[in-house]
């Protein structure tokens, strides 16, 4: 039988051999100084008609990589000495500024454009839209005037009937967190106070807030302006507040990575978003607050200068991150039942 | 019979059958399974190539539709009004005319300037509006008139599309022409010009999807596609079970992909190889089939000679071997089994002949024993009659003592001098009985002296003539004659007795007619000289033609060898 393997042998590769085709240049392979990769944490509905009218208008190819944030930060630091993302879209701002390093400061064009508190003042990140901290309510379960500041959280009505994110994983909590305890009382008795209202329970994602209260698992909640938007023009029996002890306006942004294959494209794109197209874009479709000054606020909300803001430091939150976190979680675990 | 498996006949008859009935097969198969697998290929090409081209010429149609439409709008008088009047049914009708016969290709709208839809072939609500700073309306305002073609991201049932400002003759834009491509218009404009089992995908200026035959297919296949044309540079033209066909439709700039399946499917591939695995197998059982009977056949009688052949060397004469059928093995063994018994018979024959040897040997020792007494005793007498002065009984016991020892000694064959000094001796004795009444003449050409002749041949046949033929007849003479005939060596004994009767006239004696008493002597001679030297030669008796008395001739071949080696 071996001289039958051995003929086996020698014909399978005949049978098997396909003829392999020398590879030729593509002729549709767009070159390099064509394309772009951006790394998004912004919604499909909301990346993909900025992105596709970015390609139309500028015939730059973007390979779009989409994530959460933390996820695709920590991969642009891992990737920061080969860097493969050029633009890091969405986001919020201190998010971006705790990782500053990974990123190289531009100053778009459209800077004049821009509101002064939107500004980065070190460049190291664009701002794309204003993202008020709002409060939320079953419109069904609970009655428009017991709810209308920070304050009234603490009520025993709403104890452990609050949806709130985990900040260590959802930024827009990390940031009502701040949020509140800029509102005054200090750091340790904000928190204090903030763990007992919850009563010690938080949600899995910022998602999860909106279901929660829509569905009366919970009666209010913690969340962004434009989350809370959406669901509301979804036909959610949700309302939403901003409370009247200061709220804050945390832009979410985009930025340059430091050392991106295709640095000139870009910087075209980061102009793009704050253009006065995509920005008017921002508020007509996507529920949120542009971050021009020169474009007309959306007549259905109140201006940001009816609204008590309280001063939000960026850099603090950025810097204390670590710190305010691990506080939380302790003081999260003391709640007493 | 245990042998190495390989060596083994039967084995190596079955693996030539294995390689004759699997090697064809195999290469066979190989063969038909490429070439066929080129002439699909080939196939699945020319396919592509065609419906590709049918599918670009129904491209084309776009591209020539939204173009055509502008300028026919364009050269028509109403058009200013269109974007400043309401509803008007003359620029409606304008708008079906420039249309006409792509209308079954798409909706095609009038929007100002501002972006408010004002005239349309579709059914569309009122107080539609499109962006003109974004979109379609915003590249057709920028393309200076040219088409421009884009799939919306919020188009609704609108796949594709298509938009050109239109101008007045001073070339002031006035609004815009748009066209829009449902899914149902695609697959109008698609209808037939591809092959069933095959699918479209039509991807924009930047591989995302505008269009797919087949939904599934639509976003899955459209972001691999880019995807992989991003990472690694080229789509890739073939998968394990589809093909693509990618080309670009310039004027719209739009991308047609035709997927075809594959001919040769991982699973069609692993049909073919079970097929021929069971083929092969076929070809392995039915060989088997086939050569254990026919091995078995040429195995079995081969088997048997080898056992017979092994018994023949254990000298086991009795074997026989079976035969079956009349062909070579048959032969082989009916040629065995007659070789086996001619060999029989040989053996048999030599067997006898042994057995006759050793009884002959046998009688010459009795023979040999007794005379040496006889002549010890015959000495003893002679010299007792010399002591007694009996001259004759010395005489006689001295030649009969000589006769004896000469008849006794182990030579067989002696010098014809010899024989002849022997054959005087018996004569002296004759003599002394018959009181001299013979006379006995030798005639011994010196020549023939050392011919070698058998010991005592003479002596019988001279006894033959005393005893016979000289009885009553006085002045007998014997004649001993030896001469040279030819090659042959003739003695000659004549006497002028009585003469032989007539019955023993002739050639030699034949063995049935021997008598029993009477002429034993010269039966015996006649005996010895025919097995020594064959039947030619031996005796011939008759008379004496030139007068009374017999004569017997002994003929014997003429040699000397002995004599000179001597």
């Amino acid at each position: 039988m071996k001289k039958q393997i051995l003929i086996l042998a020698l014909l399978l590769p005949l049978l098997a051999s396909c003829a392999e085709k020398q590879p030729e240049p593509y002729p549709y392979t767009p070159d390099q100084d064509r394309r772009l990769v951006v790394y998004t944490s912004h919604k499909e509905e909301v990346y993909t008609p900025i992105i596709r009218e970015f390609e139309e208008r500028t015939g730059i190819w973007v390979d779009v990589v989409s994530g959460g944030t933390n996820e695709l930060l920590q991969r642009i630091q891992q990737e920061a000495d080969a860097p493969k993302a050029d633009v890091m879209f969405g986001g919020g701002v201190e998010s971006l500024e705790s990782y500053q390093d990974c990123f190289s400061p531009y100053i778009c064009r459209e800077a004049a454009g821009i509101s002064e508190q939107f500004q980065s003042e070190s460049g190291c990140w664009t701002p794309f839209s204003a993202l008020p901290v709002v409060l939320v309510y079953n419109t069904k379960l609970v009655a428009p005037e017991s709810l209308t500041s920070w304050k009234d959280l603490e009520s025993p009505a709403f104890r452990g009937k609050i949806a709130f994110a985990d900040p260590q994983i959802s930024g827009s909590s990390y940031t009502a967190l701040v949020t509140r305890i800029q509102t005054g009382g200090g750091m340790e008795d904000s928190l204090t106070r903030l763990c007992t209202a919850l009563d010690g329970k938080q949600l899995d994602s910022s998602g999860a807030v909106l279901t929660a209260v829509a569905d009366g698992s919970a009666l209010v909640g913690i969340t962004l302006e434009e989350t809370a938007l959406q669901h509301i023009a979804a036909g959610e029996d949700i309302a939403l507040v901003y409370p009247s002890d200061g709220t804050s306006c945390v832009p979410d942004g985009s930025a340059l990575v430091k050392g991106a294959p295709h640095g000139d494209n870009a910087r075209l794109f980061l102009d793009f978003t704050v253009s006065t197209d995509v920005q008017s874009m921002v508020g007509q479709r996507f529920c949120r607050r542009t971050v021009r000054a020169d474009i007309p606020a959306d007549p259905s909300l109140p201006p940001l200068s009816t609204l008590n803001m309280v001063s939000y430091d960026v850099e603090w939150a950025s810097q204390n991150r670590d710190r305010l976190l691990s506080e939380w979680s302790f003081l999260l675990g003391e709640v007493p039942s | 019979m245990t042998r190495p498996l390989s060596h083994s006949f039967r084995n190596r008859l079955l693996l030539s059958f294995l390689i004759a009935s699997l090697a064809p097969m195999i290469i066979c198969s190989t063969m038909l399974s490429q070439i066929s697998r080129i002439q699909m290929t080939k196939q699945l090409d020319t396919d592509a190539q065609t419906q590709t081209a049918h599918l670009m010429t129904a491209l084309d149609r776009i591209s020539d539709a939204l173009p055509g439409a502008a300028r026919a709008l364009e050269e028509s008088r109403l058009l200013p009004r269109a974007f400043t009047s309401r509803e008007d049914t003359q620029i409606n009708t304008a708008l079906f005319l420039a249309t006409e016969g792509s209308r079954d290709l798409a909706d095609y709208s009038l929007y100002d300037l501002r972006g408010s839809l004002r005239y349309s072939t579709g059914s569309v609500t009122a107080g539609t509006t499109l962006s003109t700073r974004w979109g379609v309306l915003f590249a057709a305002k920028n393309a200076g008139g040219q088409a421009v073609y884009q799939a919306p991201m919020d188009g609704g049932k609108t796949l594709l599309q298509g938009a050109a400002l239109l101008k007045n003759p001073q070339g002031e834009p006035l609004g815009y022409l748009v066209m829009e491509l449902s899914e149902e218009n695609f697959q109008k404009l698609f209808a037939g010009k591809y092959g069933s089992s095959n699918e479209v995908l039509i991807l924009n200026r930047y591989w995302h999807p505008v269009y797919a035959s087949q939904s599934g297919m639509k976003e899955e296949l459209a972001d691999s596609l880019r995807g992989q044309l991003l990472r690694s540079g080229n789509p890739g033209a073939e998968t394990e079970e589809y093909r693509l066909l990618i080309q670009e439709h310039p004027p719209t700039g739009l991308y047609l992909v035709l997927r075809q399946p594959q001919m040769f499917t991982q699973s069609t591939m692993k049909l073919l190889h079970a097929a021929s695995f069971f083929c092969v197998l076929m070809g392995i059982v039915i060989s088997a089939v086939l050569c254990l009977p026919l091995s078995r056949r040429i195995s079995q009688p081969i088997g048997r000679l080898l056992k017979a052949f092994s018994r023949l060397e254990q000298d086991d004469l009795d074997v026989h071997v079976s035969r079956d059928g009349e062909d070579e093995l048959g032969q082989l063994a009916s040629g065995f089994n007659h070789m086996v018994l001619a060999l029989k018979a040989n053996r048999q024959e030599l067997v006898e002949n042994q057995r006759e040897l050793n009884q002959a040997q046998v009688r010459m020792l009795q023979a040999q024993l007794n005379p040496h007494f006889l002549c010890n005793t015959l000495d003893t007498m002679k010299w007792i009659s010399k002591i007694n002065h009996v001259p004759q009984v010395a005489l006689m016991s001295t030649n009969l003592a000589d006769i004896l020892r000469f008849c006794i000694s182990a030579e067989e064959f002696v010098p014809l001098r010899r024989e002849v000094e022997v054959l005087n001796r018996y004569v002296e004795i004759q003599k002394i009985r018959l009181s001299d009444q013979f006379s006995f003449l030798v005639s011994l050409p010196e020549k023939l002296e050392t011919c070698m002749v058998p010991k005592m041949i003479l002596q019988p046949i001279v006894e033959n003539a005393i005893l016979h033929g000289l009885e009553g007849i006085s002045d007998s003479v014997i004649r001993v004659e030896a001469a040279q005939e030819g090659e042959d060596l003739l003695i000659t004994v004549t006497d002028n007795g009585h003469g032989l009767p007539p019955d023993m006239i002739g050639h030699p004696y034949r063995r049935e007619s021997a008598p029993t008493g009477h002429h034993l002597g010269l039966f015996n001679v006649d005996t010895i000289l025919k097995k020594h030297y064959g039947e030619r030669y031996g005796l011939y008796l008759d008379n004496n033609p030139a007068g009374s008395g017999a004569r017997v001739r002994a003929r014997l071949p003429l040699r000397r060898r002995e004599e000179e080696e001597c």
